[in-house]
């Protein structure tokens, strides 16, 4: 069955964190629940839907930026006491915007992460996690990486406390007490965790989690260990997730799950007969999706989908059917409420044009003292920059609460920049003075009206290091622009894993010397994405890692005075060498470089490469033949004459084009890494092989496994 | 919301701008487009395979709906419509490089076959002027050129280069049609006849223009821009990242007036409101549009707007019917409305809220204002432009230097310009260590034109995160790349054009402080400048008779100087006398080129048509001997055959670089009549192109040369 939801706005409020909207529960039957939503300004909204018109229940004071907002109340009774986070400090509300609580956590840092049970309070920072019973300390834990998000299994069917962490380093801590029970692999930075049902289904275990790169799964956390149900991949190459609840928004009497994105997308998965979620319904808001619930709020009878997005519009997909409406040019036959509402607005802008004129003229007065200073507050842009594991290439999202101008964009290292289908905004390359001045990419965007967020797409050479920025111009008075910073790591194709093939033939760098495990530690750091720039506990460390584009590996183990990096990929041992050499010498340390190349791993390497680059040199063969084919057909009339092989071409003519234009100038990178793999093979036996290249590039244009493998052998 | 009425795949690709409808029998239409391999093909679904194949036409075997026609060249435009006065169906007129082809599709056959040595790159059908016959008008290599229904040569003049888009439109509102040419040079030039009236200067090639309604046109440029012109005035204009590859006038709207429909690279088609560019209405292809056409497919007596894409997909749309009341896209008024006035209010709120914080910032500055960028509020930016000349390590350029009056640094400039940098934009960003208050930009613009410098200037601290953005606009003169002062070493030069003015030295003087980068000024017509982009030298020479005399070497320069001039000064003929005798002799080189690669031509063809009657004579040996059963011979036989392809292929490509060397000296030929043409203004203007074209007909080039000197025709 096809689901048919239309949108609706509701409100705007300021700009919101993550899981800072939820719907109270309702008062008798079939009436329409009341929305609380918290914001970047402090404040708590608690709103009803009145004949289409948004009444406020309660509005608090402004005040530090609220991170989360949960619903709690002793087990057992409805509900609906709001919890919100915000600095270091946990408040409460009742329902009537009484505030009933005030708990200072004593934390160093503000809390990101919080859940709400009976009389259990979970709060999370960056790295800590603390448990509170009744406002009194009970447990603490560590965490190895930050944590995103925490969840305790419903205590009433599971019986005991069993909370769980969302960690950057893509596992799912389960801890009990203080300590940590088990750890549970998923398959990417998990952001947001949820129970199945908002109960955790059947045995309260279930358990629903959503990563950083858009994937989905349902895991169960059991009392010996954690059972995958499913994962769903991100073959769309969705945006990230950043929220989810289950309702039954089918009305099919089955909960249904509701997954809103950081692109914007806000989908619904109904699960199937065995239990494998399928997608119902999808629709794109501009800006990323923070908190969604299922509920119904417009109008009773009718059950909707409410989101709020970055910028602070809470708005519903309802499957109230929306009657066709007049266009512009008839306004009589708009609809009362809408007309009220349109004229309040008006009057309200009007008043505040008043006011921003008169703040623009004495900020014009401002200047013309000599004392004054103009200061314009910092105004908040919610980034990302992640690794795609699909393309190798980094992604850079940038939302403004309001819309942008332009963007200026400025690395002091080669990378190149990618075109994406969404981004509308106009690019134009400027010419970059890299001596004098070490720009290597100077690009502006100019942004059409309303865009709010924009989504980039970069890709990085392993071995050239360096920051890019980006200067953020909004459309605001009195301008100003912001700048936001993103390293460009010598491994920056490096993502972490859990384990590698300890098979393969290994090169092994070893380092020894006079340096801290902190050191060592801040060093990997600079090198490799993904690490936890806190110094781990305990006395050493191992890290995996892969390389997305070709698939090799890297471990590095090290701790105080002693650092061991294998990877069976010879270009990423000498990238290392060269970084850490470096950095060392910078702070002055005496470093012991060793290192041992297991001749076996570079044809190891080249056999991993070969299946990649076979199918894309036929890739492109094939794509080069297409025009040609097609145009012999429509000479000849008909593809009968031709031989099954060409044949097949003009088939598959659409998949091939589309899956060449997914991977541009993939032969080129592959090329480049032959290189660097054969420049760095005999950099390690202290040979200069510079001048050798262009026969390399030779021997890959007519290329052949073997032939390869034979010159980097001889060579 | 408005959807397709009819959907049709073709399975035939379409080359982009090539689409036609024509009724060849008066009553059906046809849609007809341009194919690959040189083919056009015509989808005639109304009279289902009556069609006998004969001479150029052939049916299609995949689909009976589609006849095929052989032109056997790459098309390079193609149109439909009535030529003859006395034909009952549309004539098609397909263009290719070498030749123009009008066909009878009715009668299958040729109404006329022109060779047309400039080529066809545009071609409108329609009536021009006040000349009786309809003509079919292709633009070529810097040539515009009319052909009657019988194929004479009725209309001819020279443009300033390469055409590439064509439109008939009353833009005088005298009730005549003008020719709009739009060209490789970023100008829009209106033909009265062969007599230029306007100019208007773009940014980028002109590669589509279409007439709207009365004196109003809307066009499209290489960079992703369209927009409407109504006259010389813009209305509006929007870019974006793709191109527009067709744009047509159509009332989707049902409201009495044209909607501007564009079909971008995307696949996007849209359609915006002719005043303000507003779009109402919006679908998607999955691959580039291709053309932009309109009709009565469905023979119900509607119009429909049909819409092609490159791969051969058809849409048809119905105008929209009275009760969607313009409203065609799918999303709700109302809704829009309240989000607007709502991102509005948001938008006051939070400017209000930087005037708020700003007033309560103090001066006396702590960490944190440092990250905001604080700045003293009477900070103001100061720009000045000159002209430097160019030393060892820098070509000449104009300087802008930015600078800040007090210790405030500039972080990075951003320059906004049209035509003067690669992109639209050129950007300064200093490395952090070279940070301070004052920038300078080099600008080098490639033309003379006047250009709008839109600077942004971000200003901050050395460590600030945020900063504010100065915007200022600075204009550019039309002739900034000319410097006052002279080396005394140049040599003088030999070139110069002469002409009379009834107007005060004043005025002149005026002209040249408004057009020229003078820092002082200047108050006398007498004055010596050197051309930093050639080096030369420019000397303007004012007597007191009003005689005005220009030297340079540059004949383009004193075009322009002459067109600048006669505008500013309201003139609307001028007469003048020129020599430039080393153009001029780099002119007579060129003309004894194009005869001797006139000759070579000549013998190519016929040693080409020598190897062709080798190669009947071979093939028929060589199967001689294969049904003989000599293989020996047979072998021998294919062994020559295959030289002499490979012969022919060989003087194929002797024969293709000759025509391209001979298209390059035509090219400048017409170039050479236009440029004689700029130095006059008006009547003048149009008698010395019409002398100057009847010269090279009659291979009369001393008589070509007297008319470029002397102006006029009578000898």
């Amino acid at each position: 069955m096809e689901l048919n939801l239309n949108h609706v706005d509701y409100l705007q409020v300021g700009v919101t964190s993550q899981k800072t909207m939820k719907l109270l529960p309702s008062v008798g039957r079939k009436a329409t629940q009341k929305v609380a939503v918290a914001d970047h300004d402090g404040v708590v909204t608690c709103f009803g839907m009145k004949k289409g018109e948004a009444v406020p229940v309660f509005k608090s004071l402004p005040g530090q930026k609220i991170s989360r907002l949960e619903l709690g109340g002793a087990l057992g009774t409805p509900q609906e006491k709001i919890f919100v986070s915000s600095g270091s400090e946990v408040r409460g509300y009742t329902k009537k915007g009484k505030q009933f609580l005030t708990f200072e956590a004593n934390l160093t840092e503000s809390i990101n992460a919080m859940h709400v049970s009976g009389a259990d309070l979970f709060v999370c920072a960056s790295y800590i996690y603390n448990h509170y019973c009744d406002c009194k300390d009970q447990d603490y834990y560590l965490s190895g990486d930050k944590i995103n998000d925490v969840l305790c299994l419903p205590v009433e069917t599971v019986g005991r406390i069993v909370p769980i962490l969302a960690c950057q380093d893509r596992v799912l801590r389960v801890l009990q007490g203080s300590d940590l029970q088990y750890d549970v692999e998923v398959p990417g930075p998990p952001t947001v965790l949820e129970l199945l049902n908002r109960d955790g289904g059947k045995g309260g275990e279930e358990v629903l989690y959503g990563t950083a790169d858009g994937k989905l799964g349902l895991v169960r956390i059991t009392k010996s260990g954690p059972i995958t149900s499913w994962e769903l991949d991100n073959e769309k190459k969705k945006g990230g997730v950043l929220c989810i609840d289950s309702f039954d928004i089918a009305g099919d009497g089955v909960k249904d799950i509701l997954v809103g994105r950081d692109d914007g997308t806000v989908e619904v998965y109904s699960l199937d007969g065995s239990n494998e979620p399928a997608l119902r319904f999808e629709n794109v808001l501009s800006e990323s999706v923070t908190s969604i619930q299922g509920g119904c709020v417009g109008k009773e009878m009718y059950d909707e989908v409410l989101t709020t997005t970055y910028t602070g519009w809470v708005s519903g997909l309802t499957t109230e059917p929306q009657q066709m409406v007049a266009g512009p040019g008839d306004e009589i036959k708009m609809s009362r409420e809408t007309q009220g509402k349109v004229s309040a607005l008006r009057a309200e802008l009007e008043q505040l044009q008043v006011k921003v004129l008169q703040g623009r003229e004495k900020y014009q007065q401002s200047s013309q003292s000599s004392t004054a200073v103009s200061a314009v507050p910092v105004f908040s842009i919610n980034d990302k920059f992640t690794l795609c594991q699909d393309d190798a290439s980094y992604s850079l999202t940038l939302e403004v609460q309001t819309a942008i101008d332009n963007l200026l964009l400025q690395s002091d290292v080669p990378i190149d920049l990618l075109d994406v289908d969404k981004n509308s905004a106009v690019v134009s390359f400027s010419e970059c003075d890299s001596e004098s001045n070490g720009n290597f990419l100077l690009a502006t965007y100019r942004c059409q009206a309303n865009t709010t967020r924009l989504e980039l797409k970069v890709r990085s050479i392993e071995g050239q290091y360096g920051t890019l920025q980006a200067y953020v111009t909004p459309r605001l008075q009195p301008k100003t622009c912001q700048v936001r910073q993103y390293q460009i790591k010598p491994l920056s194709l490096h993502q972490r894993t859990h384990s590698i093939d300890q098979e393969r033939p290994a090169n092994t760098l070893r380092l020894t010397g006079q340096f801290s495990f902190a050191e060592i530690h801040s060093w990997v750091v600079f090198c490799l994405p993904e690490v936890p720039e806190k110094t781990p506990a305990g006395d050493s460390i191992t890290f995996y890692f892969q390389n997305t584009f070709l698939g090799t590996q890297l471990e590095a183990t090290y701790c105080k005075g002693e650092a061991n990096f294998k990877s069976d990929n010879i270009s990423t041992i000498s990238i290392l060498k060269d970084v850490l050499s470096k950095e060392a010498t910078k702070r002055k340390i005496n470093l012991n470089i060793s290192y041992e190349v297991n001749e076996d791993s570079v044809s190891h390497t080249l056999r991993m490469i070969h299946p990649k680059l076979e199918y894309q040199l036929i890739l492109a063969k094939k794509v080069q033949l297409i025009d040609a084919l097609k145009e012999l057909q429509v000479h000849e009339g008909n593809a009968d004459f031709l031989i099954p092989e060409y044949r097949s071409i003009l088939d598959e003519s659409a998949q091939l084009l589309e899956e060449y234009k997914k991977q541009p100038a993939h032969l080129e990178r592959l090329y480049g890494m032959i290189t660097d793999l054969f420049i760095d093979k005999f950099k390690f036996k202290g040979q200069n092989v510079k001048t050798k290249v262009s026969q390399l590039l030779a021997i890959l244009n007519n290329y052949e496994l073997d032939s390869l493998m034979d010159f980097f052998s001889e060579a | 919301m408005l959807v397709p009425i009819f959907t049709l795949k073709l399975n035939h690709k379409i080359n982009p701008r090539m689409v036609a409808i024509g009724k060849y029998d008066g009553i059906h239409p046809c849609l007809t487009a341009a194919t690959q391999a040189g083919k056009v093909f015509i989808h005639n679904p109304h009279t289902r395979g009556q069609r006998p194949a004969a001479h150029r036409l052939s049916q299609s075997t995949q689909d009976s709906d589609i006849s095929l026609l052989n032109i056997n060249q790459a098309v390079s435009c193609l149109t439909a419509g009535t030529l003859g006065p006395n034909t009952t169906g549309h004539t098609l007129l397909v263009g290719s490089q070498t030749n123009l082809l009008a066909y009878d599709v009715h009668d299958n056959t040729d109404v006329f076959y022109k060779e047309v040595t400039d080529g066809a790159n545009a071609i409108v059908l329609g009536k021009l002027g006040d000349i009786q016959s309809t003509l079919a008008i292709i633009g070529g290599n810097c040539a515009l050129q009319g052909f009657d229904y019988e194929g004479n040569d009725q209309f001819w003049t020279v443009t300033g280069d390469n055409v590439r888009s064509l439109v008939l439109c009353d833009f005088t509102a005298d009730g005549k049609n003008e020719l709009l040419v739009g060209s490789d040079d970023f100008d829009i030039r209106v033909f009265k006849e062969d007599e230029l009236v306007s100019e208007i200067a773009e940014n980028e090639t002109v590669t589509s223009l279409c007439h709207m309604h009365g004196s109003r046109f809307g066009y499209a440029l290489a960079n992703g821009t369209v927009g409407v012109y109504d006259r010389t005035a813009r209305y509006w204009r929007i870019k974006s990242k793709n191109h527009a590859m067709s744009i047509h006038a159509f009332d989707l709207n049902a409201d009495g007036v044209v909607e501007l429909i564009t079909g971008w690279s995307n696949g996007k088609i849209d359609a915006r409101s002719d005043r303000t560019g507003e779009v109402i209405f919006k679908d998607n292809f999955s691959s580039s549009v291709a053309g932009v056409v309109e009709g009565d497919y469905r023979m119900d007596g509607q119009i429909q707007l049909i819409c092609t894409s490159v791969e051969g997909e058809v849409r048809g749309y119905l105008p929209a019917s009275k009760d969607m009341k313009g409203n065609l896209m799918d999303a709700s008024v109302e809704q829009d409305l309240i989000r607007e006035l709502s991102q509005r209010k948001q938008n006051l709120m939070l400017e209000l809220r930087n005037y708020e914080d700003n007033s309560k910032a103090l001066p006396g500055v702590s960490e944190g204002e440092f990250k905001m960028g604080v700045i003293p509020a009477n900070t103001q930016l100061q720009t000045a432009l000159s002209v430097r000349r160019a030393t060892e390590i820098q070509r000449a350029h104009i300087e802008l230097n930015i600078s800040t009056p007090n210790e405030t640094i500039i972080r990075a400039v951003l320059i906004f310009a049209e035509g003067i940098f690669e992109g639209e934009s050129h950007v300064v960003h200093p490395c952090a260590q070279n940070l301070s208050g004052c920038v300078r930009v080099p600008i080098i613009p490639p033309k003379d034109i006047p250009v709008d410098l839109h600077i942004k200037a971000f200003v901050g601290g050395k460590t600030s995160t945020q900063f504010h953005v100065f915007e200022i606009t600075r204009q550019l003169p039309r002739f900034s790349m000319y410097d006052l002062s002279v080396d005394s070493s140049a040599t003088e030069p030999t070139g110069k054009v002469t002409f009379n003015i009834n107007d005060r030295p004043q005025r002149v003087v005026m002209w040249l402080n408004q057009n020229f980068l003078l820092p002082e000024g200047i108050d006398s017509p007498d004055i010596t400048f050197t051309a930093l982009r050639e080096g030369g030298l420019l000397r303007i020479n004012m007597q007191h008779s009003g005689e005005i005399t220009l030297r340079t070497d540059d004949i383009d320069l004193a075009g322009d100087l002459v067109q600048s001039l006669a505008s500013f000064l309201a003139i609307e003929d001028l007469q003048a006398e020129a020599d430039f005798p080393v153009y001029f002799k780099e002119l007579r080189t060129t003309l004894t080129e194009v005869d001797d690669f006139h000759s070579v031509h000549q013998k190519l063809t016929a040693a080409m048509a020598d190897h062709s009657n080798y190669v009947r004579n071979m093939l028929v040996q060589a199967e001689d001997a294969r049904l003989m059963g000599d293989w020996r011979n047979m072998k021998k036989r294919y062994i020559e055959l295959y030289d002499l392809n490979r012969d022919l292929i060989n003087e194929y490509k002797i024969r293709s670089n000759n025509h391209n060397a001979l298209l390059a000296r035509l090219k400048s030929v017409n170039q050479a009549i236009q440029r004689a043409g700029r130095l006059r203004v008006g009547k003048p203007k149009t008698q010395v192109i019409t002398a100057c074209r009847d010269a090279i007909k009659n291979n009369n080039i001393n008589a070509l040369f007297k008319i470029m000197r002397a102006g006029t025709t009578s000898s």
